[in-house]
Protein backbone atom coordinates (compact mmCIF):
# COMPACT_ATOMS: atom_id res chain seq x y z
CA UNK A 1 0.00 0.00 0.00
CA UNK A 2 2.64 2.59 1.29
CA UNK A 3 5.95 2.39 0.14
CA UNK A 4 8.89 4.55 1.44
CA UNK A 5 12.56 3.99 0.47
CA UNK A 6 15.56 6.12 1.38
CA UNK A 7 13.36 8.94 2.43
CA UNK A 8 15.67 11.83 3.97
CA UNK A 9 13.70 14.83 4.99
CA UNK A 10 15.86 18.48 6.33
CA UNK A 11 15.05 22.10 7.17
CA UNK A 12 18.02 24.13 5.78
CA UNK A 13 20.79 22.71 8.15
CA UNK A 14 18.28 20.66 9.83
CA UNK A 15 18.21 17.18 8.96
CA UNK A 16 15.25 15.93 10.09
CA UNK A 17 14.72 12.38 8.37
CA UNK A 18 17.96 10.32 7.48
CA UNK A 19 17.32 7.60 4.75
CA UNK A 20 14.00 5.81 6.42
CA UNK A 21 12.45 2.69 4.76
CA UNK A 22 9.13 1.53 5.81
CA UNK A 23 5.85 -0.25 4.17
CA UNK A 24 2.55 -0.14 5.22
CA UNK A 25 0.12 -3.05 4.21
CA UNK A 26 -3.50 -2.75 3.43
CA UNK A 27 -5.24 -2.75 6.42
CA UNK A 28 -1.86 -2.85 8.74
CA UNK A 29 -1.59 -0.36 11.61
CA UNK A 30 1.97 0.65 11.84
CA UNK A 31 3.26 2.84 14.67
CA UNK A 32 5.64 4.99 15.15
CA UNK A 33 7.53 5.86 18.36
CA UNK A 34 9.95 8.65 19.54
CA UNK A 35 10.48 11.61 21.63
CA UNK A 36 10.11 14.66 20.59
CA UNK A 37 12.32 16.25 17.99
CA UNK A 38 13.02 12.43 16.80
CA UNK A 39 11.21 13.49 13.09
CA UNK A 40 8.41 11.60 13.29
CA UNK A 41 5.61 15.10 11.95
CA UNK A 42 8.63 15.34 9.24
CA UNK A 43 7.59 11.83 7.75
CA UNK A 44 3.91 12.16 8.40
CA UNK A 45 4.52 15.15 6.42
CA UNK A 46 6.78 14.35 3.58
CA UNK A 47 4.32 11.44 2.69
CA UNK A 48 0.78 14.22 2.82
CA UNK A 49 3.62 16.53 0.78
CA UNK A 50 3.34 19.21 2.90
CA UNK A 51 7.41 19.29 2.82
CA UNK A 52 9.61 18.53 0.47
CA UNK A 53 11.35 15.38 0.51
CA UNK A 54 15.29 15.86 0.28
CA UNK A 55 15.75 12.30 -1.09
CA UNK A 56 13.97 8.97 -1.44
CA UNK A 57 11.09 7.57 -2.88
CA UNK A 58 7.59 7.50 -1.55
CA UNK A 59 5.60 5.18 -3.33
CA UNK A 60 1.32 4.64 -2.56
CA UNK A 61 -0.92 1.83 -3.85
CA UNK A 62 1.95 1.17 -6.65
CA UNK A 63 1.98 5.01 -7.53
CA UNK A 64 5.25 7.30 -7.16
CA UNK A 65 3.77 9.72 -5.25
CA UNK A 66 6.86 11.77 -4.10
CA UNK A 67 5.94 14.88 -6.65
CA UNK A 68 2.66 14.90 -6.05
CA UNK A 69 0.90 18.81 -4.77
CA UNK A 70 -0.64 16.99 -1.53
CA UNK A 71 -3.99 17.67 -2.46
CA UNK A 72 -3.51 15.03 -5.12
CA UNK A 73 -2.17 12.77 -2.69
CA UNK A 74 -5.27 13.38 -0.87
CA UNK A 75 -7.29 12.44 -3.71
CA UNK A 76 -5.36 9.33 -4.08
CA UNK A 77 -6.72 8.13 -0.50
CA UNK A 78 -4.72 9.46 1.77
CA UNK A 79 -6.19 10.85 5.08
CA UNK A 80 -4.61 13.23 7.05
CA UNK A 81 -5.07 13.87 10.66
CA UNK A 82 -2.12 16.69 12.02
CA UNK A 83 -0.27 17.16 15.06
CA UNK A 84 -2.19 19.43 17.55
CA UNK A 85 -5.75 18.35 16.24
CA UNK A 86 -5.98 21.59 13.96
CA UNK A 87 -9.81 22.36 13.20
CA UNK A 88 -11.32 25.09 11.29
CA UNK A 89 -12.40 27.05 14.62
CA UNK A 90 -14.91 29.06 13.42
CA UNK A 91 -16.77 26.25 11.49
CA UNK A 92 -19.49 23.60 12.62
CA UNK A 93 -18.25 20.21 13.69
CA UNK A 94 -19.87 18.80 10.46
CA UNK A 95 -18.66 21.28 8.08
CA UNK A 96 -15.38 20.63 9.39
CA UNK A 97 -15.68 17.29 9.17
CA UNK A 98 -16.74 17.39 5.61
CA UNK A 99 -14.31 19.64 4.51
CA UNK A 100 -12.56 16.53 3.76
CA UNK A 101 -14.97 15.74 1.47
CA UNK A 102 -15.77 18.30 -0.12
CA UNK A 103 -15.30 16.33 -3.73
CA UNK A 104 -17.86 14.14 -2.85
CA UNK A 105 -21.82 14.61 -3.67
CA UNK A 106 -24.14 15.42 -1.29
CA UNK A 107 -25.38 12.26 -1.09
CA UNK A 108 -22.05 10.80 -0.97
CA UNK A 109 -21.37 13.21 2.21
CA UNK A 110 -24.47 12.24 3.69
CA UNK A 111 -24.07 8.32 4.04
CA UNK A 112 -20.17 9.54 5.64
CA UNK A 113 -21.37 11.67 7.84
CA UNK A 114 -24.07 8.70 9.49
CA UNK A 115 -21.19 6.13 9.10
CA UNK A 116 -18.71 9.11 10.76
CA UNK A 117 -21.53 9.66 13.53
CA UNK A 118 -21.80 5.30 14.20
CA UNK A 119 -18.14 5.65 14.78
CA UNK A 120 -18.06 8.70 17.02
CA UNK A 121 -21.69 9.53 18.45
CA UNK A 122 -21.00 12.72 19.88
CA UNK A 123 -20.31 14.51 16.76
CA UNK A 124 -24.00 14.17 15.96
CA UNK A 125 -24.54 16.09 18.99
CA UNK A 126 -22.32 18.92 18.71
CA UNK A 127 -22.93 19.17 14.42
CA UNK A 128 -23.94 22.58 14.52
CA UNK A 129 -21.24 24.02 17.09
CA UNK A 130 -18.13 25.79 16.34
CA UNK A 131 -15.64 23.23 16.51
CA UNK A 132 -13.24 26.13 18.37
CA UNK A 133 -15.78 25.64 21.51
CA UNK A 134 -14.77 22.00 21.92
CA UNK A 135 -12.28 20.30 24.18
CA UNK A 136 -9.49 18.81 23.34
CA UNK A 137 -10.25 15.69 22.91
CA UNK A 138 -13.24 16.11 21.08
CA UNK A 139 -11.44 18.76 18.40
CA UNK A 140 -9.03 15.52 17.78
CA UNK A 141 -12.05 12.90 17.48
CA UNK A 142 -13.23 16.13 14.71
CA UNK A 143 -9.43 15.99 13.10
CA UNK A 144 -9.65 12.13 12.82
CA UNK A 145 -13.16 12.17 11.79
CA UNK A 146 -12.47 14.86 8.95
CA UNK A 147 -9.03 12.77 7.79
CA UNK A 148 -11.80 9.69 7.29
CA UNK A 149 -14.59 11.10 5.73
CA UNK A 150 -12.97 11.31 2.53
CA UNK A 151 -13.36 7.60 2.32
CA UNK A 152 -9.47 7.30 2.27
CA UNK A 153 -6.93 4.22 2.03
CA UNK A 154 -3.75 5.20 4.34
CA UNK A 155 -5.05 7.38 7.26
CA UNK A 156 -2.17 9.54 8.83
CA UNK A 157 -2.46 10.33 12.17
CA UNK A 158 0.29 12.46 13.78
CA UNK A 159 0.12 12.34 17.65
CA UNK A 160 -3.58 10.80 17.78
CA UNK A 161 -3.16 10.45 21.86
CA UNK A 162 -1.33 14.17 22.68
CA UNK A 163 -2.72 15.90 26.01
CA UNK A 164 -5.97 13.43 25.84
CA UNK A 165 -7.87 11.96 28.53
CA UNK A 166 -8.12 7.98 29.07
CA UNK A 167 -11.80 7.92 27.71
CA UNK A 168 -10.87 9.77 24.46
CA UNK A 169 -8.06 7.99 23.94
CA UNK A 170 -10.00 4.56 23.97
CA UNK A 171 -12.43 6.25 21.69
CA UNK A 172 -9.84 6.67 19.09
CA UNK A 173 -8.02 3.15 19.55
CA UNK A 174 -12.03 1.67 19.16
CA UNK A 175 -12.10 3.95 15.86
CA UNK A 176 -8.33 2.84 14.35
CA UNK A 177 -9.27 -0.92 15.49
CA UNK A 178 -12.31 -0.68 13.82
CA UNK A 179 -10.75 0.93 10.25
CA UNK A 180 -8.35 -1.94 10.39
CA UNK A 181 -11.55 -4.25 10.55
CA UNK A 182 -12.49 -2.24 7.43
CA UNK A 183 -9.34 -2.89 5.57
CA UNK A 184 -8.27 1.08 6.24
CA UNK A 185 -4.00 0.97 6.74
CA UNK A 186 -3.25 3.41 9.33
CA UNK A 187 0.50 5.25 9.89
CA UNK A 188 0.14 6.75 13.12
CA UNK A 189 2.90 8.33 15.50
CA UNK A 190 3.31 8.81 19.39
CA UNK A 191 5.31 9.59 21.85
CA UNK A 192 3.45 7.44 24.30
CA UNK A 193 3.54 4.04 23.63
CA UNK A 194 1.90 2.46 26.03
CA UNK A 195 -1.64 3.22 24.35
CA UNK A 196 -0.51 3.11 21.24
CA UNK A 197 1.12 -0.13 21.26
CA UNK A 198 -1.92 -1.70 21.96
CA UNK A 199 -4.14 -0.89 19.03
CA UNK A 200 -0.41 -1.29 16.42
CA UNK A 201 0.56 -4.67 14.78
CA UNK A 202 3.80 -2.91 13.47
CA UNK A 203 6.23 -0.33 15.57
CA UNK A 204 9.09 1.18 14.56
CA UNK A 205 11.03 2.95 17.22
CA UNK A 206 12.53 6.70 16.03
CA UNK A 207 15.39 8.31 16.73
CA UNK A 208 17.21 11.59 15.20
CA UNK A 209 15.93 11.17 11.57
CA UNK A 210 16.62 7.48 12.02
CA UNK A 211 14.67 3.78 12.57
CA UNK A 212 16.65 2.03 15.38
CA UNK A 213 14.09 -0.63 16.17
CA UNK A 214 11.45 -2.54 14.05
CA UNK A 215 8.77 -5.23 14.79
CA UNK A 216 6.10 -6.48 15.65
CA UNK A 217 4.69 -4.72 18.59
CA UNK A 218 5.44 -7.72 21.03
CA UNK A 219 9.18 -7.93 20.28
CA UNK A 220 9.48 -4.15 20.19
CA UNK A 221 7.43 -3.38 23.35
CA UNK A 222 10.67 -2.90 25.53
CA UNK A 223 12.50 -0.98 23.24
CA UNK A 224 9.48 1.43 22.79
CA UNK A 225 8.85 1.87 26.54
CA UNK A 226 12.58 2.74 27.16
CA UNK A 227 12.46 5.46 24.76
CA UNK A 228 9.52 6.74 26.46
CA UNK A 229 11.67 7.11 29.49
CA UNK A 230 14.73 8.30 27.43
CA UNK B 1 -29.74 15.45 22.18
CA UNK B 2 -30.06 11.15 21.30
CA UNK B 3 -33.52 12.87 19.89
CA UNK B 4 -31.69 15.22 18.36
CA UNK B 5 -29.05 12.77 17.03
CA UNK B 6 -31.62 10.43 15.53
CA UNK B 7 -33.09 12.95 13.62
CA UNK B 8 -29.78 13.93 12.43
CA UNK B 9 -29.31 10.66 10.88
CA UNK B 10 -31.97 11.10 8.37
CA UNK B 11 -30.03 11.83 4.86
CA UNK B 12 -30.04 15.19 3.94
CA UNK B 13 -27.94 17.22 1.74
CA UNK B 14 -25.12 19.44 2.92
CA UNK B 15 -26.00 22.27 0.46
CA UNK B 16 -29.28 22.79 1.57
CA UNK B 17 -30.36 26.34 0.56
CA UNK B 18 -28.96 28.23 -2.86
CA UNK B 19 -28.93 31.24 -1.15
CA UNK B 20 -28.53 32.13 2.76
CA UNK B 21 -30.28 35.05 4.60
CA UNK B 22 -27.53 37.76 3.72
CA UNK B 23 -27.55 37.07 0.12
CA UNK B 24 -31.37 37.19 -0.12
CA UNK B 25 -31.37 40.38 1.57
CA UNK B 26 -28.26 41.89 -0.44
CA UNK B 27 -30.09 40.83 -3.41
CA UNK B 28 -33.52 42.07 -2.68
CA UNK B 29 -31.71 45.78 -1.73
CA UNK B 30 -29.78 45.98 -4.88
CA UNK B 31 -32.84 44.89 -6.67
CA UNK B 32 -34.83 47.66 -5.70
CA UNK B 33 -32.38 50.08 -7.44
CA UNK B 34 -34.76 49.20 -10.23
CA UNK B 35 -37.80 50.93 -8.56
CA UNK B 36 -35.84 54.49 -7.79
CA UNK B 37 -36.53 55.73 -10.80
CA UNK B 38 -40.29 54.73 -10.46
CA UNK B 39 -40.68 56.60 -7.15
CA UNK B 40 -38.44 59.75 -7.94
CA UNK B 41 -37.31 61.68 -10.75
CA UNK B 42 -34.37 63.93 -8.38
CA UNK B 43 -31.73 63.57 -10.82
CA UNK B 44 -29.28 63.92 -7.25
CA UNK B 45 -31.05 60.48 -5.54
CA UNK B 46 -30.90 58.86 -9.37
CA UNK B 47 -26.90 59.58 -9.91
CA UNK B 48 -25.70 58.81 -5.91
CA UNK B 49 -27.75 55.74 -6.51
CA UNK B 50 -25.90 55.01 -9.37
CA UNK B 51 -22.44 56.04 -8.17
CA UNK B 52 -23.36 53.61 -4.89
CA UNK B 53 -24.37 50.50 -7.22
CA UNK B 54 -21.09 51.40 -9.51
CA UNK B 55 -18.98 51.25 -6.45
CA UNK B 56 -20.51 48.20 -4.62
CA UNK B 57 -20.25 46.07 -7.81
CA UNK B 58 -16.98 46.77 -8.34
CA UNK B 59 -16.43 45.87 -4.43
CA UNK B 60 -17.18 42.30 -4.97
CA UNK B 61 -14.28 41.74 -6.98
CA UNK B 62 -12.28 42.49 -3.65
CA UNK B 63 -14.95 40.74 -1.78
CA UNK B 64 -14.36 37.23 -3.63
CA UNK B 65 -11.02 37.02 -2.98
CA UNK B 66 -10.67 38.02 0.47
CA UNK B 67 -13.11 35.41 0.73
CA UNK B 68 -9.86 33.08 0.34
CA UNK B 69 -7.71 36.12 2.20
CA UNK B 70 -6.25 37.65 -0.66
CA UNK B 71 -6.09 41.40 -0.99
CA UNK B 72 -6.97 42.34 -4.43
CA UNK B 73 -5.45 45.74 -5.96
CA UNK B 74 -6.34 44.32 -9.27
CA UNK B 75 -10.13 45.66 -9.57
CA UNK B 76 -9.48 48.27 -11.87
CA UNK B 77 -7.57 46.58 -14.19
CA UNK B 78 -10.72 44.66 -14.88
CA UNK B 79 -12.96 47.04 -14.65
CA UNK B 80 -11.15 48.73 -17.26
CA UNK B 81 -11.19 45.90 -19.50
CA UNK B 82 -14.64 45.06 -19.60
CA UNK B 83 -15.23 48.79 -19.90
CA UNK B 84 -13.26 49.49 -22.57
CA UNK B 85 -14.67 46.30 -24.29
CA UNK B 86 -17.83 47.58 -24.47
CA UNK B 87 -16.27 51.07 -25.64
CA UNK B 88 -14.66 49.18 -28.49
CA UNK B 89 -18.08 47.50 -29.48
CA UNK B 90 -20.05 49.69 -29.54
CA UNK B 91 -18.16 52.45 -31.37
CA UNK B 92 -16.30 50.50 -33.26
CA UNK B 93 -18.62 47.52 -34.21
CA UNK B 94 -22.26 49.14 -33.40
CA UNK B 95 -22.80 46.49 -30.89
CA UNK B 96 -25.57 48.71 -28.26
CA UNK B 97 -27.35 45.57 -26.63
CA UNK B 98 -27.40 45.91 -23.17
CA UNK B 99 -27.60 42.27 -22.80
CA UNK B 100 -24.71 41.67 -25.49
CA UNK B 101 -22.56 44.11 -24.47
CA UNK B 102 -22.98 43.17 -20.78
CA UNK B 103 -21.74 39.73 -21.46
CA UNK B 104 -18.72 40.41 -23.04
CA UNK B 105 -17.70 42.80 -20.41
CA UNK B 106 -17.97 40.10 -18.00
CA UNK B 107 -16.45 37.60 -20.32
CA UNK B 108 -13.46 39.45 -21.63
CA UNK B 109 -11.96 40.14 -18.17
CA UNK B 110 -12.60 36.89 -16.55
CA UNK B 111 -10.68 35.10 -19.57
CA UNK B 112 -8.22 37.68 -19.39
CA UNK B 113 -7.82 36.89 -15.61
CA UNK B 114 -6.77 33.12 -16.49
CA UNK B 115 -3.34 33.47 -17.39
CA UNK B 116 -2.78 36.13 -15.09
CA UNK B 117 -4.21 34.09 -12.44
CA UNK B 118 -2.06 31.21 -13.40
CA UNK B 119 1.13 33.41 -12.59
CA UNK B 120 0.01 35.25 -9.89
CA UNK B 121 -1.90 33.00 -7.33
CA UNK B 122 1.68 31.02 -6.89
CA UNK B 123 2.56 34.55 -4.83
CA UNK B 124 1.12 34.15 -1.18
CA UNK B 125 0.55 37.04 1.04
CA UNK B 126 1.64 40.69 0.68
CA UNK B 127 3.50 39.66 -2.77
CA UNK B 128 -0.24 38.98 -4.05
CA UNK B 129 -0.85 42.29 -3.24
CA UNK B 130 1.66 44.23 -4.92
CA UNK B 131 1.54 42.33 -8.32
CA UNK B 132 -2.13 42.98 -8.62
CA UNK B 133 -1.52 46.66 -7.95
CA UNK B 134 1.35 46.19 -10.92
CA UNK B 135 -0.97 44.81 -13.19
CA UNK B 136 -3.30 47.73 -12.53
CA UNK B 137 -0.41 49.90 -13.32
CA UNK B 138 0.45 48.12 -16.62
CA UNK B 139 -3.39 48.30 -17.80
CA UNK B 140 -3.30 51.98 -16.76
CA UNK B 141 -0.55 52.05 -18.80
CA UNK B 142 -1.35 50.38 -21.30
CA UNK B 143 -4.73 52.17 -21.87
CA UNK B 144 -2.57 55.30 -22.42
CA UNK B 145 -0.13 53.91 -24.95
CA UNK B 146 -2.66 51.35 -27.65
CA UNK B 147 -3.76 54.91 -28.62
CA UNK B 148 -5.51 53.56 -32.01
CA UNK B 149 -7.16 50.93 -29.65
CA UNK B 150 -8.24 52.86 -26.33
CA UNK B 151 -8.40 56.56 -27.54
CA UNK B 152 -4.87 57.51 -25.35
CA UNK B 153 -5.05 59.91 -23.24
CA UNK B 154 -8.30 60.86 -25.34
CA UNK B 155 -10.73 58.08 -24.12
CA UNK B 156 -13.17 56.39 -26.25
CA UNK B 157 -15.82 59.13 -26.62
CA UNK B 158 -19.24 59.46 -27.93
CA UNK B 159 -20.56 56.01 -27.62
CA UNK B 160 -24.06 55.62 -28.46
CA UNK B 161 -26.59 54.69 -25.79
CA UNK B 162 -27.28 51.26 -25.04
CA UNK B 163 -30.42 49.52 -26.64
CA UNK B 164 -32.56 46.88 -24.87
CA UNK B 165 -34.95 45.13 -26.99
CA UNK B 166 -34.34 47.74 -29.58
CA UNK B 167 -35.20 50.37 -26.97
CA UNK B 168 -32.45 53.48 -26.08
CA UNK B 169 -31.65 53.96 -22.86
CA UNK B 170 -30.55 57.03 -22.70
CA UNK B 171 -31.82 59.42 -19.86
CA UNK B 172 -30.38 59.48 -16.39
CA UNK B 173 -33.30 57.08 -14.80
CA UNK B 174 -32.53 54.79 -18.00
CA UNK B 175 -29.02 54.66 -17.06
CA UNK B 176 -29.52 54.31 -13.45
CA UNK B 177 -32.02 51.32 -15.03
CA UNK B 178 -28.57 50.20 -17.12
CA UNK B 179 -26.56 50.00 -14.05
CA UNK B 180 -29.31 48.16 -11.52
CA UNK B 181 -29.28 45.12 -14.27
CA UNK B 182 -25.93 45.35 -14.21
CA UNK B 183 -25.03 45.19 -10.20
CA UNK B 184 -28.01 42.90 -10.01
CA UNK B 185 -26.01 40.58 -11.94
CA UNK B 186 -22.92 40.88 -10.80
CA UNK B 187 -24.20 40.59 -6.77
CA UNK B 188 -25.86 38.13 -8.15
CA UNK B 189 -23.19 35.62 -9.43
CA UNK B 190 -21.15 36.41 -6.55
CA UNK B 191 -23.78 35.43 -3.88
CA UNK B 192 -24.00 32.53 -5.97
CA UNK B 193 -20.50 31.27 -6.34
CA UNK B 194 -19.44 32.25 -3.32
CA UNK B 195 -22.67 30.45 -1.24
CA UNK B 196 -21.92 27.12 -3.51
CA UNK B 197 -18.16 26.98 -2.42
CA UNK B 198 -18.71 28.33 0.62
CA UNK B 199 -17.32 25.53 3.00
CA UNK B 200 -13.98 25.37 0.87
CA UNK B 201 -13.66 29.03 0.45
CA UNK B 202 -14.02 28.85 4.42
CA UNK B 203 -10.97 26.07 4.43
CA UNK B 204 -8.95 27.96 2.36
CA UNK B 205 -9.04 31.17 4.10
CA UNK B 206 -8.47 29.86 7.63
CA UNK B 207 -5.81 27.20 6.39
CA UNK B 208 -4.94 26.66 3.25
CA UNK B 209 -2.00 24.64 4.08
CA UNK B 210 -4.41 22.10 5.94
CA UNK B 211 -6.98 22.60 3.28
CA UNK B 212 -4.81 20.78 0.86
CA UNK B 213 -3.79 18.72 2.75
CA UNK B 214 -7.44 17.78 2.77
CA UNK B 215 -7.40 17.45 -0.94
CA UNK B 216 -8.40 20.85 -1.53
CA UNK B 217 -6.92 21.94 -4.60
CA UNK B 218 -6.56 25.50 -3.45
CA UNK B 219 -4.97 26.79 -6.25
CA UNK B 220 -7.63 25.95 -8.38
CA UNK B 221 -10.43 27.46 -6.60
CA UNK B 222 -8.50 30.21 -6.31
CA UNK B 223 -7.82 30.94 -9.76
CA UNK B 224 -11.41 30.04 -10.30
CA UNK B 225 -12.27 32.89 -7.96
CA UNK B 226 -9.92 35.49 -9.51
CA UNK B 227 -11.46 35.07 -12.90
CA UNK B 228 -14.75 35.41 -11.68
CA UNK B 229 -13.82 38.45 -10.10
CA UNK B 230 -12.72 39.87 -12.52
CA UNK B 231 -15.98 38.58 -14.61
CA UNK B 232 -17.87 40.83 -11.73
CA UNK B 233 -15.48 44.13 -12.18
CA UNK B 234 -15.97 44.01 -16.28
CA UNK B 235 -19.66 44.66 -14.96
CA UNK B 236 -19.15 47.04 -13.02
CA UNK B 237 -16.51 49.23 -15.54
CA UNK B 238 -19.66 48.71 -18.19
CA UNK B 239 -21.84 50.58 -16.05
CA UNK B 240 -18.78 53.20 -15.34
CA UNK B 241 -18.37 53.55 -18.84
CA UNK B 242 -22.13 53.28 -19.21
CA UNK B 243 -22.92 56.12 -16.89
CA UNK B 244 -20.02 58.99 -18.36
CA UNK B 245 -20.49 57.50 -22.25
CA UNK B 246 -16.91 57.67 -22.49
CA UNK B 247 -13.93 55.06 -21.64
CA UNK B 248 -11.57 56.86 -19.91
CA UNK B 249 -7.74 55.67 -18.59
CA UNK B 250 -8.43 58.18 -15.31
CA UNK B 251 -12.11 55.94 -14.56
CA UNK B 252 -9.88 53.25 -13.93
CA UNK B 253 -7.07 55.11 -11.77
CA UNK B 254 -4.86 52.49 -9.90
CA UNK B 255 -5.66 54.56 -6.60
CA UNK B 256 -9.17 53.76 -6.78
CA UNK B 257 -8.53 50.16 -6.07
CA UNK B 258 -8.34 51.64 -2.41
CA UNK B 259 -11.67 52.72 -2.35
CA UNK B 260 -13.17 49.29 -3.18
CA UNK B 261 -11.04 47.63 -0.70
CA UNK B 262 -12.33 50.43 1.50
CA UNK B 263 -15.74 49.59 1.13
CA UNK B 264 -15.89 45.74 1.97
CA UNK B 265 -13.69 46.07 4.62
CA UNK B 266 -15.35 49.24 6.54
CA UNK B 267 -18.97 47.23 5.80
CA UNK B 268 -17.37 44.07 6.78
CA UNK B 269 -16.29 41.26 4.70
CA UNK B 270 -17.91 38.63 6.34
CA UNK B 271 -21.00 38.66 4.19
CA UNK B 272 -21.61 40.07 0.95
CA UNK B 273 -23.99 42.20 2.41
CA UNK B 274 -21.18 44.36 4.06
CA UNK B 275 -19.86 45.16 0.51
CA UNK B 276 -23.20 46.40 -0.18
CA UNK B 277 -23.12 48.47 3.20
CA UNK B 278 -19.52 49.76 3.01
CA UNK B 279 -20.59 51.52 -0.67
CA UNK B 280 -23.53 53.19 0.18
CA UNK B 281 -22.09 54.37 3.62
CA UNK B 282 -18.63 55.76 2.00
CA UNK B 283 -19.93 56.86 -1.40
CA UNK B 284 -22.64 58.55 0.65
CA UNK B 285 -20.01 60.07 3.08
CA UNK B 286 -17.98 61.08 0.20
CA UNK B 287 -20.82 63.07 -1.20
CA UNK B 288 -21.45 64.85 2.27
CA UNK B 289 -18.35 66.02 3.39
CA UNK B 290 -17.46 66.98 -0.26
CA UNK B 291 -14.20 65.05 -0.33
CA UNK B 292 -11.49 65.80 -3.04
CA UNK B 293 -10.34 63.01 -4.99
CA UNK B 294 -7.05 62.98 -4.12
CA UNK B 295 -8.04 63.27 -0.35
CA UNK B 296 -9.86 60.01 0.00
CA UNK B 297 -7.36 57.51 -0.36
CA UNK B 298 -5.16 58.47 2.59
CA UNK B 299 -8.50 58.98 4.32
CA UNK B 300 -10.03 55.61 3.44
CA UNK B 301 -6.18 54.08 4.27
CA UNK B 302 -6.91 55.65 7.73
CA UNK B 303 -10.29 53.87 7.53
CA UNK B 304 -9.41 50.42 6.93
CA UNK B 305 -6.82 50.63 9.83
CA UNK B 306 -9.35 52.15 12.35
CA UNK B 307 -11.87 49.11 11.30
CA UNK B 308 -8.92 46.55 11.34
CA UNK B 309 -7.76 47.03 14.73
CA UNK B 310 -11.22 48.00 16.55
CA UNK B 311 -13.97 45.87 14.70
CA UNK B 312 -12.54 43.55 12.30
CA UNK B 313 -16.54 42.22 11.41
CA UNK B 314 -16.95 45.86 9.70
CA UNK B 315 -20.34 47.54 9.80
CA UNK B 316 -22.43 44.08 9.24
CA UNK B 317 -20.02 42.24 12.10
CA UNK B 318 -21.27 45.09 14.49
CA UNK B 319 -24.50 44.88 13.84
CA UNK B 320 -24.75 40.93 13.72
CA UNK B 321 -22.94 41.23 17.39
CA UNK B 322 -25.12 44.02 18.52
CA UNK B 323 -28.09 41.09 17.16
CA UNK B 324 -26.56 38.69 19.01
CA UNK B 325 -26.34 40.54 22.17
CA UNK B 326 -29.91 40.84 21.93
CA UNK B 327 -30.87 37.27 20.76
CA UNK B 328 -28.70 36.31 23.81
CA UNK B 329 -30.79 38.32 26.42
CA UNK B 330 -33.76 37.00 24.87
CA UNK B 331 -34.87 33.65 26.99
CA UNK B 332 -34.27 31.08 24.12
CA UNK B 333 -31.05 31.42 22.92
CA UNK B 334 -30.40 28.81 20.07
CA UNK B 335 -26.74 27.12 21.17
CA UNK B 336 -25.89 26.43 17.64
CA UNK B 337 -23.57 28.46 14.91
CA UNK B 338 -26.14 30.42 13.07
CA UNK B 339 -24.92 32.54 10.26
CA UNK B 340 -24.80 35.52 12.39
CA UNK B 341 -22.06 33.91 14.68
CA UNK B 342 -20.26 32.74 11.80
CA UNK B 343 -20.22 35.90 10.45
CA UNK B 344 -19.03 37.49 13.69
CA UNK B 345 -16.00 34.61 14.11
CA UNK B 346 -14.84 34.95 10.16
CA UNK B 347 -14.29 38.67 10.96
CA UNK B 348 -11.83 37.11 13.89
CA UNK B 349 -8.65 35.85 12.28
CA UNK B 350 -7.54 32.82 13.86
N1 LIG C 1 9.61 23.73 9.91
C1 LIG C 1 10.79 23.37 10.45
N2 LIG C 1 11.88 24.13 10.25
C2 LIG C 1 13.07 23.78 10.78
N3 LIG C 1 13.28 22.68 11.52
C3 LIG C 1 12.23 21.87 11.77
C4 LIG C 1 10.93 22.18 11.25
N4 LIG C 1 10.08 21.20 11.65
C5 LIG C 1 10.82 20.35 12.38
N5 LIG C 1 12.10 20.74 12.45
C6 LIG C 1 13.18 20.02 13.13
O1 LIG C 1 13.23 18.72 12.61
C7 LIG C 1 13.44 17.77 13.62
C8 LIG C 1 12.31 16.77 13.63
O2 LIG C 1 11.09 17.41 13.97
P1 LIG C 1 9.70 16.68 13.91
O3 LIG C 1 9.59 15.98 12.63
O4 LIG C 1 8.66 17.69 14.22
O5 LIG C 1 9.80 15.62 15.07
P2 LIG C 1 8.66 14.94 15.95
O6 LIG C 1 7.39 15.03 15.21
O7 LIG C 1 9.13 13.56 16.12
O8 LIG C 1 8.59 15.68 17.24
C9 LIG C 1 13.55 18.56 14.93
O9 LIG C 1 14.91 18.73 15.21
C10 LIG C 1 12.91 19.88 14.61
O10 LIG C 1 13.51 20.91 15.34
MG1 LIG D 1 5.67 15.80 15.80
Amino acid sequence: MLSIRDLHVSYGGTRAVEGIDLDVGAGETVLLIGANGAGKSSLINAVIGLVRTARGRVTFDGRDIAGLPSDARARCGIGYSPEGRRVFPSMSVKDNVLSGAVRLTPREQARRWDGLVDTFPFLAERQAQAAGELSGGQQQLVAIARAMSGGPKLLLLDEPFLGLAPVWIRQISAAVQRMRDEGIAVLMTEQMARPALRIAQVGHVMRSGQIRRSGRTEEIKGAALAEEYL
Amino acid sequence: MSNQASITRLPQARRPALLGGYEWATLCLVGFAFAVPVLTRNPQILSQTNLILIAATAALGVYIMLRMDLMSFAVPAFMAIGGYTVAVLSLKLGVTDAILLGVAAFVMPALCAVPLGWLILRLKGVYFVLVTFVLTEIVQLLLFEAAPLTGGSNGLVGMPAVTLFGIELMDNSQVLLTTAGLAFAGFTITALFTRHFRYEFTAIEKNDVLAESLGLACWRYKALAFSVAAGVSGLAGFALVNMLLTAHPTSFAPMSSVSYITYTIVGGKGAILGTLAGAALLVTATDLFALKGELSPGLFGLLIIVVTLVARGGVIGLAAKAAGRMRRASPAAPARVAPIAAVQARGVKS
